[in-house]
């Protein structure tokens, strides 16, 4: 099993906090952004907001599996990830509905955010009083986790059905099956950073921009989505954004493997002798 | 939305539903990464996975049945026996794996006999390794927790769609309960187990009480969910 690589309290060059703010605040404002631009001009193509507005969780998601995991989990980093989306898509799915009982559609971001950052610090408490895995920032990560799975989860949600009533949503997305390609896309950006990185030479920037790249590639995949949910330009036009956002933040990733690592030396496909 | 008694027993279905999907992890015999290298015991991959697959597998042949019928006995009953298929099945291949491929003979290092054939354990235990394969016991362990994992699906799945009508809206919402119970009861054992007879077994409690907690707080939120449109 994954041994946790970079130590506890492992050195992070951004603060938490800073990164909990502008990762609620991101994702939050983002989303209703989106919302406000497509409700007023009465189109769909500033769907892609939403996508954009989901990486800001999936980095705090991911700063978050970075930090429980660092102490080492025992059961690998997956399945934390899988922890944070099977969390977030209860709290899209409650926030949704209830927010659209109370006939407040758009409040529904709100409650999703309550109540998944509510459940995740209840199963902090749970993991580390009655498991007894005794992690400082248990209950914390697992806030931060919960909230930045749900907010994905959201964001990409809407970048699909570009709109936030759950009707909606329930048919483009749920209904559709496409909640699986983002629960496992988004489930990849938000745990696959730290399980790619982790060992002792492990870097928090390294760590984040990948998880960035990673949602490019997830915001590429509800591009395609979109074409059958949205107007084309709208999907053409989330399609070209994940597009720029993956190969920027990849040339990034790349700078920083190079810069961390001793030497980079291209090997070819296979050795001559190998063909 | 008025609490009446019939909400009141769909809750206790997704409650006794997640803690039968807990218990369950404990039963499939998950030996992680050093078992997909021959040198743990177990099926050579994460609980989640494992519990994620059957269960799934689980959800998808219970809901089968639900398309057809609405009396609970044979959804559960289908649903157990998807999950048992999806595991054995991904046992019995593997074990053609460890025995043809990688050669190890199948040995489990927490028992000295297997409880179930009798065979002594400890002369095929590799040095340095903590059993390999999938022995008779862990077998037949994987398949009842698998059965467990199945009924858990099955019983959390059938009060969503009695409510909200939407058996979509109802998968996601059970893979999402299912994750959180299968994740808390593979924190419990530690990432591996071998099945009931390995001593982290006994530890099974606490996964009990953790996700009675977290099934019971899903559970009050999953009755409120309306089906959409």
């Amino acid at each position: 099993m994954t041994v946790g690589g970079g130590a506890a309290g492992a050195p992070a060059a951004f603060d938490v906090k800073k990164i909990r703010i502008y990762g609620l605040a991101g994702s939050v404002l983002g989303i209703y952004l989106a919302w406000i631009l497509n409700t007023v001009t009465g189109t769909d193509i500033f769907s892609f907001i939403g996508a954009v507005a989901a990486l800001f969780g999936v980095v705090m998601g991911a700063n978050a599996v970075r930090r429980v995991c660092g102490y080492g989990i025992g059961t690998g980093v997956p399945s934390i990830g899988m922890l944070s989306l099977g969390m977030g898509v209860v709290a899209v799915a409650f926030g949704l509905s209830v927010a659209d009982q109370f006939g407040m559609g758009a409040l529904s971001v709100i409650v999703t955010l309550v109540y998944a950052m509510i459940f995740g610090y209840v199963v902090g408490v749970i993991a580390n009083k009655v498991i007894k895995f005794n992690i400082p920032v248990m209950e914390e990560g697992l806030t931060d986790l919960a909230a930045g799975g749900a907010m994905a989860i959201m964001g990409w949600s809407f970048a699909i059905s570009g709109s936030l009533a759950f009707a909606d949503i329930v048919n483009d997305v749920i209904n559709t099956g496409y909640i699986a390609i983002i629960f496992i896309c988004g489930g990849l950006a938000i745990l696959h950073p730290f399980n790619a990185n982790l060992g002792p030479d492990e870097k928090q920037d390294r760590t984040l921009v990948n998880g960035v790249m990673v949602g490019g590639l997830s915001t590429i995949a509800t591009g395609i989505c979109a074409f059958l949910t949205l107007t084309p330009a709208a999907a053409l036009l989330q399609l070209v954004v994940g597009f720029v956002i993956w190969y920027y933040f990849f040339m990034w990733y790349y700078r920083l493997v190079k810069r961390d690592a001793s030497a980079v030396v291209g090997t070819g496909l296979l050795p001559p002798s190998a063909l | 939305m008025n609490f009446d008694a019939t909400t009141i027993i769909y809750i206790l279905e997704i409650v006794v539903g997640g803690l039968l999907v807990g218990i369950g992890v404990h039963f499939v015999p998950v030996g992680g990464a050093p078992a997909a290298m021959a040198q743990a015991t177990g099926i050579g991959t994460g609980t989640v996975q494992l519990a994620a697959g059957s269960g799934l597998t689980g959800l998808l042949s219970a809901g089968l049945m639900m398309s057809v019928t609405d009396n609970l006995w044979p959804i559960i009953a289908t649903g157990a026996v998807g999950a048992m298929i999806m595991i054995d099945a991904t046992m019995l291949t593997g074990s053609w794996i460890y025995a043809y491929a990688v050669g190890a003979p199948f040995a489990s290092a927490k028992v000295n006999y297997d409880p179930i054939t009798g065979f002594s354990q400890p002369p095929y235990v590799a040095p340095g390794t903590v059993g390999q394969g999938i022995p008779t016991i862990c077998y037949v362990s994987g398949t009842i927790g698998a059965a467990m994992g199945g009924v858990g699906g099955a019983l959390i799945y059938y009060p969503l769609v009695m409510i909200n009508n939407n058996p979509s809206l109802s998968a996601v919402f059970a893979i999402g309960i299912f994750l959180v119970n299968a994740v808390l009861a593979s924190w419990n054992i530690q990432g591996t187990i071998e099945g009931f007879h390995d001593p982290k077994f006994k530890k099974w409690p606490a996964a009990f009480k953790a996700c009675l907690v977290s099934t019971f707080i899903l559970a009050l939120v999953a009755v409120i969910i309306t089906g959409g449109a």
